[in-house]
């Protein structure tokens, strides 16, 4: 195989999985306590939140891929439809999150992690339930979150649509690859942040990123090590097996 | 028919499909006490809280969904490879994933309860009994909805046979495929919304309406029912009436908004006819869905400001 194809293997792999890792901390993960709206942030993990909206990326993302039927996808356009399907599942979960807090529970949107809302300026403490880490999903929350699911759904398609489309696998084992790097990196990220997190506001996320992102490069290289490994000791991995 | 009609037509059936898949999918989480809120029941033994919920928290709800729905497709799929028709294949998949959900069902109930014999918290057999099939029957709905969305979308599916236009309608992974990558959508979104409706406000309906549980509530859970003592099975009458829909809803326009802006975006790129450009065809895709991500933010500005207004500070201790 061509070694130009090797390295674009190996450069998607660790931005890919770079970008998935970034992605998870941008969401706003509320875990256990915000089903309970004792925290800020979504009521689910952080490895179940990304995956699920980078999947649904995933999917479009296949879609579109598809429309290069004899030649080269364009990576940028397929990685971006990504991105945005992933950006609409997270933006869709949040918004309806938000109406069950506000209309089934008569809860306001606060953040617990800061005093005022970095973006529209809106006090949050006077909000807050006392002793409670606040609840629901305050705009600025909001925001991080559909540029985390942009950024995480962007960073999947992107190694789904190298596999594909350059080191010819077939959708199915592409896809397969491409969530495995994805999940490792948000396994990773998860337990970086160890609990919860509302957004880049934040100060868990400026603590942590560093740290976040040299751990999902390291795994990423190797991740990308060894699928450089298996399209060269198994080229026929391109026929997709039973699948 | 003009083929770009029946590929709207199939794409409807999907949207109706998921809206049924999720609501089933959260009100099946429900039934079970699964996902996030199983922390207070796990915990309300320790708080001398003596309930009689049904305790099952097999994993994650996105991970129990992808390995129940991957299960059914793969089933189906090796049926529909034999040549047995989709009506029979799809169901069956769908009972043999639901029978291994009961089975899993069972076990962390079990273990649980037993592990709370310390507590002096009983494993109340009618309630184990009573809660089973309610589990499985949910599971099944959820889950053969969300095999017969694969099923439509995948190389085999009807998608897949419409003729006549530029680029195949279909999504190119395999059945199995799709079942898990909706396995694991549709557990997020049911774990992400729904359980606010039963976590919050079920859980603690003996607790002031309109404030964040505090911590020192935590265990503390709510066990009477209207009448009597309450189990599992009341918490999904409540929940049907707000959380189950709006999760719901949550895949529905999930799966519509997807499915809409690629359709659309290939409609553009010449699907129906003249010249096929998927620079064109993804690009307006892409531009549909920036579109309404901006609406989605602004929406939540509203949403947010709505509520500070009706609202207002937080009054009370």
């Amino acid at each position: 195989m061509d070694p130009i194809i090797l390295v674009l293997i190996l450069v998607s792999a660790v931005i890919g999985g770079m970008m998935a890792s970034l992605g998870v901390h941008l969401l706003p993960v509320g875990g256990a306590p915000a089903a309970m709206a004792t925290a800020t942030g979504v009521a689910t993990g952080c490895v179940m939140l990304m995956t699920g909206s980078a999947l649904t990326g995933l999917f479009t993302a296949s879609a579109v891929a598809s429309f290069w039927e004899f030649e080269h996808a364009n990576i940028g356009l397929v990685a971006l439809s990504g991105g945005v399907g992933a950006m609409l599942m997270i933006g869709w979960t949040m918004l309806v999150a938000n109406l069950l807090y506000v209309f089934g529970a008569g809860i306001v949107p606060v953040s617990g992690r800061v005093a005022v809302d970095p973006i529209t300026k809106e006090s949050q403490t006077e909000y807050k339930t006392p002793r409670t880490d606040g609840h629901g999903m305050p705009n600025v929350s909001y925001i991080s979150g559909i540029a985390g699911g942009f950024v995480g759904g962007f960073g999947g398609a992107l190694i789904y649509v190298t596999l594909e489309n350059y080191a010819h696998f077939s959708p199915a084992t592409a896809g397969i690859v491409a969530i495995g790097i994805f999940i490792a990196n948000a396994i990773l990220a998860a337990y970086n942040i160890g609990g919860t997190i509302e957004g880049f506001h934040d100060p868990k996320f400026k603590e942590r990123i560093a740290v976040g992102l040299f751990a999902a490069f390291t795994v990423s290289l190797l991740c990308g090590i060894l699928v450089v490994v298996a399209t060269l000791v198994f080229p026929y991995l391109g026929l997709g097996g039973a699948l | 028919m003009e083929p770009i009609v029946m590929v709207f037509a199939w794409t409807i059936v999907v949207i109706v499909l998921a809206f049924i898949a999720c609501l089933f999918e959260d009100l099946e989480s429900d039934e079970g006490s699964q996902s996030n809120p199983n922390s207070q029941v796990q915990l309300a033994p320790e708080m001398g809280y003596i309930h009689r919920y049904y305790n099952k928290a097999i994993s994650g709800e996105g991970l129990s969904y992808a390995l129940a729905c991957t299960i059914a497709g793969t089933v189906a799929w090796m049926m529909l490879s034999q040549g047995i028709t989709p009506v029979i294949a799809i169901p069956f998949g769908a009972g043999i994933g639901s029978l291994v959900h009961m089975i899993r069902a069972t076990i962390p109930h079990l273990g649980r309860e037993a592990a709370h014999k310390r507590f002096e918290q009983p494993i109340y057999m009618d309630v184990f009994y009573g809660h089973l099939v309610p589990i499985a029957t949910h599971n099944f709905m959820a889950v053969v909805c969300i095999t017969a969305i694969a099923y439509i979308q995948s190389p085999m599916g009807p998608l897949a046979a419409i003729t006549g236009l530029q680029v195949a309608a279909n999504n190119p992974f395999p059945l199995p495929l799709l079942c898990f990558i909706w396995g694991i959508t549709v557990g997020a979104i049911g774990s992400s919304t729904g359980d606010i409706h039963y976590g919050t406000e079920r859980l603690f309906q003996d607790r002031p309406f309109g404030e964040g549980r505090r911590v020192i509530y935590h265990g503390q859970i709510c066990r009477y029912g209207d009448c009597g003592i309450r189990t599992s099975k009341d918490i999904v009458a409540f929940c049907a009436k707000y959380g189950g829909p709006a999760t719901g809803l949550t895949f529905g326009l999930i799966v519509l908004f997807e499915n809409w802006r690629t359709l659309i975006g290939m409609m553009a790129g010449g699907l129906t006819g003249g010249s096929w450009s998927p620079e064109l065809a993804s690009g307006v895709g892409i531009a549909i869905g920036l579109v309404i991500g901006v609406i989605l933010i602004i929406s939540n500005l509203y949403l947010v400001r709505w509520a500070r207004k009706k609202f207002g500070p937080f009054v009370g201790e």
